[in-house]
């Protein structure tokens, strides 16, 4: 049998050393040590109080009463002990721990400049209200030419070196298609932009078999040029630079009426054609200027290939090269690095 | 199209700056790509005056000079050509100067004698052939002038880029044209004096025959006689030089000087070559073999048109004059042809051969009819001006269709409405007027007759471009449109969306995107030992290693890890999402095109420091992607089944998602990936996002109640034959109807070693949805499922 006496003493005594055992602590370790020590299911206090049904039942809830203060002493001395290690690890540190160490960095991914600047120009069109279409790659010489006006014959085909893959399909040259493709589905209101990949027989320093367009057009009644000087300048200062100049230079695609080439203020040189050390701008050749996209007024005869009456509609239609965009914006200097896929290029777009 | 600034001011009088001009004509369409000047290496070179020659004292084929080169003290020069004399002027390069080839002049000592330049022939300063003598100038120049001024040598010519619409400004009479009306400056036709010889008419003396009045609407020749074939003159050659026209000879070289002047190709036969009295222009018989002056043997068909004489073609219409009939030192009497040919044609012809001359291209795009008759006398007059010899009196013509003035009605408020300008009736008129249309009114409306050099003017619409372009697209107004569409309306596409969601997803899990070509080479599929058929192949590719479209995505991967492993990067974690194409001939165009996701694992798990061990990635690495793939875009758990046999994967395992094949994974067999160089294993799979996208369109979180309940874990250790799957312990465990199992995870597998089994550890989660679960009652159901494993697999426990 246990006595009360007994009891309160070892209570007593296991506080004196619960206070010993903390004070030795040095690490939130040791504490939980200490807490499942004497705290714990099976630690010193649970068995104190496994005793208790041995007292005479009229000192029972006494005894009780002392053990829960105890208990709650203890958690109580564990707290302050804990605030206080926390706050000494926090101020000295445990000695061997190295912030400067490297971390547990899970890898950098990235995706390709290509992909990052269609994202950029897609998320501006998104935000004026157009949609995002795509549409096959391989594509009839309807939709890539004829539909386009550009008949078997028109000179305007030698503009873009063709894939052949028959008599009859194309590697697709451009985006446009995707003007005719989503026309025929839909009537106007009409205001989308179309990415993808595109290709031409062209293998040298500046041209690529292989590269990426943005195709965007907008049909509906009364759009006039006003509206794609405004939408092109909005976006050219949008993803290159607020500051940037824009200017509409006459130009020629059979698609378009009138037609015209966008240039922008050179972001190399600033516009003026030398570089801050004197030395002449090779991004403008010292023109000042650099062309970033074609664009115009949707044409006649586009509009009745899809069954739409031009007297009622007009619309407008721009393309532009992703590539050279990114090499604009980015400063790459070598359009073959864009599809050798070196990894410390790639590493330079996480 | 080189444009020279002299002879742009011969046709208008533009007196602004070079760079004001070219400004002007990049912003109406005409971009100048270049300010070129064409002899700015012969800057330095001075006239010297030869004021003595003496016999070099030491040499016998070598003068001395003494040369007044206008610096003030006569120098000495050492010159060995034959023709130097006294009195003569002379190009002189002074000390210092940098000849065209490269060679700097220094004084020097030759034999003994001091020479202080070079006197120079034309070759040496790159204006002809000539190198045997040195070139004589005028008496009359003074000594010490720039050699430039002394021959009127170009200062500034533009490289305009010509779009393909605009036919008429392939010449320097239609590039003034449009420099006056920009500049509001008079335009100056050349004057026409042409001197005949009225002792023989033309036509007596050629006929001229037009069997395909389609293919050639207009044929004209002039006959020139008594000509002597000599270089042009100098001021001719350097013109034609000042535009990168090489001189050959006085007869071809004024041929080019008009082509380029009035955009009118010419062509001149040898007369004594041509047999009978008949020009003929008919097609081709197929088969024809023709010799070009280029004496290239070619072979035609009956879309090409010829020019024939009695018995022979002579010239293939258009493009290219034939070898037989072409003027050479002994001509004497020229047939000199301006004609006007089909585009269509000409084109045809011109890029089945690829035979693209200066004359092809102006034909291609259109060559003015109508000033067609007016380059020919022209032409002729500047033969008999430089004396090549008489004119016959006449032109023998042949016009079966003659060109009809195209007319446009107007209207000024469409104009205004496209351009959002607000421009009135009279200012169009003065725009379209000064373009060299002709305006008038009809029932109110606004006519025009369009000039016979536009013929890319047919439309209204056509008309609004021009208006737009002068008054200066530029200078129009701007503002952002309101874009209307129907919320109603389905969006059209969300393949972007998806494909952009998927690189994003990569990204985050520390993959890099690559871009390949859409296309490969054959003999790379034919490695990878993928079927052929279905192949879809490039008519004609650039090359064998781009000849045929990407039926796997792989190849395209394989030579990016081929690049980096060259390039030192022997860690990739690379993903590629874009097309494959196979033929299907159901489809419109005539493919399959699948948006598929490759994904390659190569080299070392982690980036390899510290505290990373330096362990490769493997296939779970690989596996473990695909499944976050799957789980992140619907929900689903895949299922991974073995295959024996693969083309290129070795193991090959198969994903499967709703029970439908999403692609394979596995590592590329070792012998096909050693030919990409690589000395570790390739982990690599590709699966097929559309069908991705479609199984997880269908798919919609739906809530469920969260657990109020605590869980009881219970770990079991079984050992398995190595050869057993885990999956069939784990289906055995699912399928037990245990309902308060409620996960099942894999915490060990352990292979001890020589031993033919493998122990795994799994981890079973208990949870009551309803109460707290007693530990006798986990016990009993953990061993139940013990006992179940015991019985179904040939399992046991540790």
């Amino acid at each position: 049998m246990s006595s009360v006496q007994e009891i309160n003493t070892s209570l007593k005594s296991l506080i004196q050393e619960f206070k010993h055992v903390l004070d030795q602590a040095s690490s939130l370790h040791d504490l939980e040590e200490a807490r499942v020590a004497f705290l714990g299911r099976k630690g010193r206090l649970a068995r104190i109080m496994s005793r208790l049904p041995e007292l005479a039942p009229e000192e029972r809830p006494q005894a009780g009463k002392t053990a829960n203060e105890v208990k709650t002493d203890l958690g109580r001395l564990l707290e302050i002990r804990k605030e206080e290690l926390e706050k000494q690890l926090a101020s000295h540190g445990d000695k061997a721990f190295d912030p400067t160490l490297p971390g547990r960095t899970p890898d950098f991914g990235s995706v390709h400049p290509v992909t990052r600047v269609i994202r950029d120009i897609s998320n501006i069109f998104v935000g004026l209200g157009f949609e995002i279409v795509t549409g096959p790659e391989v594509e009839t010489d309807f939709y890539n030419f004829e539909a386009l006006n550009l008949p078997p014959g028109h000179p305007a085909r030698d503009m873009q070196d063709t894939l052949y893959i028959s008599e009859t399909l194309v590697l697709r040259t451009h985006t446009s298609p995707l003007q005719i493709r989503t026309m025929e589905k839909r009537r106007p209101p009409l205001a989308a932009i179309a990415p993808g990949k595109v290709y031409r027989r062209d293998s040298d320093l500046t041209h690529t078999p292989m590269f990426h367009q943005i195709e965007g057009f907008l049909v509906d009644t009364h759009v006039s040029m006003a509206d794609l000087r405004g939408t092109l300048t909005a976006f050219a200062q949008r993803i290159f630079d607020s500051e940037v100049k824009v200017r509409f230079r006459p130009s020629f695609f059979p698609f378009t009426e009138p037609s015209a080439e966008v240039d922008i203020s050179c972001v190399m040189c600033q516009g003026r054609g030398r570089n801050v050390d004197g030395t002449t701008c090779r991004v403008c050749k010292e023109t000042g200027w650099v062309e970033v996209l074609g664009c115009g007024m949707i044409d006649p005869e586009v509009f009745l290939q899809v069954g739409y009456d031009p007297e009622e509609y007009t619309g407008f239609a721009f393309g532009l090269g992703v590539e050279r965009v990114a090499m604009l914006k980015y400063g790459i200097n070598d359009l073959r690095m864009f599809f050798e896929n070196d990894i410390k290029f790639l590493n330079q777009f996480a | 199209m080189l444009l020279s600034l002299s002879w742009l001011r011969e046709f208008t009088p533009y007196k602004g700056s070079i760079d004001e001009l070219a400004h002007r004509l990049t912003m109406v369409g005409l971009e100048v790509e270049e300010i070129v000047r064409p002899f700015a290496h012969l800057a330095p070179m001075v006239v010297g005056r030869v004021v003595e020659k003496k016999q070099h004292p030491g040499a016998d084929k070598l003068s001395l000079c003494r040369v007044d080169a206008g610096t003030g003290e006569n120098l000495s020069i050492v010159c060995g050509a034959p023709n130097v004399n006294t009195g003569q002027n002379v190009a002189v390069a002074l000390e210092g100067t940098e000849l065209p080839g490269g060679q700097v002049i220094k004084k020097t000592r030759i034999r003994g004698e001091t020479s202080q330049g070079m006197i120079c022939s034309e070759a040496e300063l790159e204006l002809g052939q000539d190198s045997s003598q040195i070139m004589v100038l005028d008496d009359a120049l003074v000594p010490g002038t720039g050699l430039c001024t002394a021959l009127d040598l170009e200062e500034f010519v533009l490289d305009i880029g010509v779009t393909p619409n605009r036919p008429d400004c392939l010449s320097v009479m239609g590039l003034a044209r449009e420099v006056a009306a920009l500049f509001d400056l008079p335009l100056h036709k050349p004057d026409l004096n042409l001197q005949e010889d009225r002792t023989r008419r033309c036509q007596d003396e050629v006929q001229i025959v037009i069997d395909d009045p389609a293919g050639c609407p207009l044929y004209q020749a002039r006959i020139i006689s008594g000509c002597s074939i000599k270089p042009s003159p100098g001021w001719m050659r350097y013109r034609l030089m000042s535009v990168g026209v090489r001189p050959i000879n006085n007869i071809v070289d004024i041929t080019n000087y008009i082509m380029l002047e009035q955009g009118q190709p010419l062509h001149a036969f040898d007369r004594d070559l041509l047999q009978g009295d008949t020009i003929r222009v008919d097609r081709s018989r197929p088969g024809l073999m023709f010799t070009t002056l280029d004496e290239q043997e070619r072979e035609l068909n009956d879309r090409d048109l010829l020019i024939w004489d009695r018995e022979k073609p002579v010239a293939l219409a258009g493009v290219m004059g034939g070898a037989n009939t072409e003027i050479n030192d002994h001509s004497t009497e020229v047939v000199l042809e301006c004609a006007v040919f089909n585009p269509l044609n000409i084109r045809q012809t011109a890029r089945r051969l690829g035979l693209h001359s200066e004359s092809s291209f102006r034909f291609e795009r259109g060559v003015d009819q109508v000033n067609s008759p007016f380059a020919l006398d022209r032409a002729a007059q500047l033969m008999s001006e430089l004396g090549l010899g008489r004119v016959f009196q006449g032109v023998s013509r042949e016009d079966p269709r003659p060109c009809k003035p195209v007319r446009i009605s107007f209207r000024r408020e469409r104009a205004n409405s496209l351009l959002a300008l607000d421009v009135d009736q009279e200012y169009c008129g003065r725009v379209l007027t000064s373009l060299g249309c002709e305006v008038g009114e009809e029932g109110g409306a606004m006519q025009v007759t369009v000039p016979s050099y536009r013929p890319d003017i047919t439309r209204e619409v056509d008309l609004i471009e021009e208006i737009g372009r002068i008054y200066g697209l530029d200078k129009t107004p701007e503002h952002l449109p309101k874009v209307q569409k129907s919320l109603h309306e389905k969006t059209l596409d969300n393949e972007y969306r998806f494909l952009e969601d998927i690189k994003q997803w990569a990204r985050g899990l520390g993959l890099q995107e690559v871009i390949n070509y859409s296309f490969v080479g054959m003999a790379e599929l034919d490695l990878l030992e993928v079927p052929l058929e279905g192949r879809v192949k490039v008519f004609n590719p650039l090359s064998e290693e781009q000849d045929v479209m990407r039926t796997h995505l792989l190849p395209g991967l394989l030579n990016t890890l081929k690049h980096n492993l060259g390039q030192g990067n022997t860690r990739l974690k690379l993903f590629e999402a874009a097309r494959s194409f196979e033929q299907d001939s159901s489809s419109e165009t005539g493919g399959r095109e699948n948006n598929r996701l490759a994904l390659l694992l190569y080299g070392r798990r982690y980036r390899g420091h510290w505290p990373h061990p330096e362990d490769d990635a493997d296939f779970y690495d690989l596996k473990g992607l695909v499944e976050n793939l799957l789980g992140s875009f619907g929900g689903f758990e895949g299922r991974f089944v073995l295959h024996k046999k693969h083309p290129y994967l070795d193991p090959a395992v198969e994903c499967l998602c709703l029970e439908k094949s999403l692609g394979m994974l596995g590592r590329v067999a070792p012998d096909k990936a050693r030919s990409y160089k690589a000395r570790k294993d390739i982990w690599y799979c590709d699966l097929d996002l559309d069908l991705l996208q479609s199984l997880g369109s269908l798919s919609r979180p739906q809530f469920q109640q969260l657990p109020r309940f605590p869980v009881v874990k219970r770990d079991m250790t079984i050992v398995s034959p190595l050869e057993l799957g885990y999956e069939q312990l784990h289906q055995v465990l699912q399928d037990a109807g245990v309902d308060i199992l409620e996960d099942i995870s894999l915490v060990d597998v352990y292979l001890p070693p020589e031993k033919q089994e493998k122990k795994l550890t799994l981890r079973l989660t208990y949870r009551h949805q309803e109460r707290t679960l007693k530990d006798s009652e986990v016990d009993k159901e953990q061993q139940k499922l013990a006992d179940l494993l015991l019985k179904k697999l040939p399992v046991g426990f540790a």
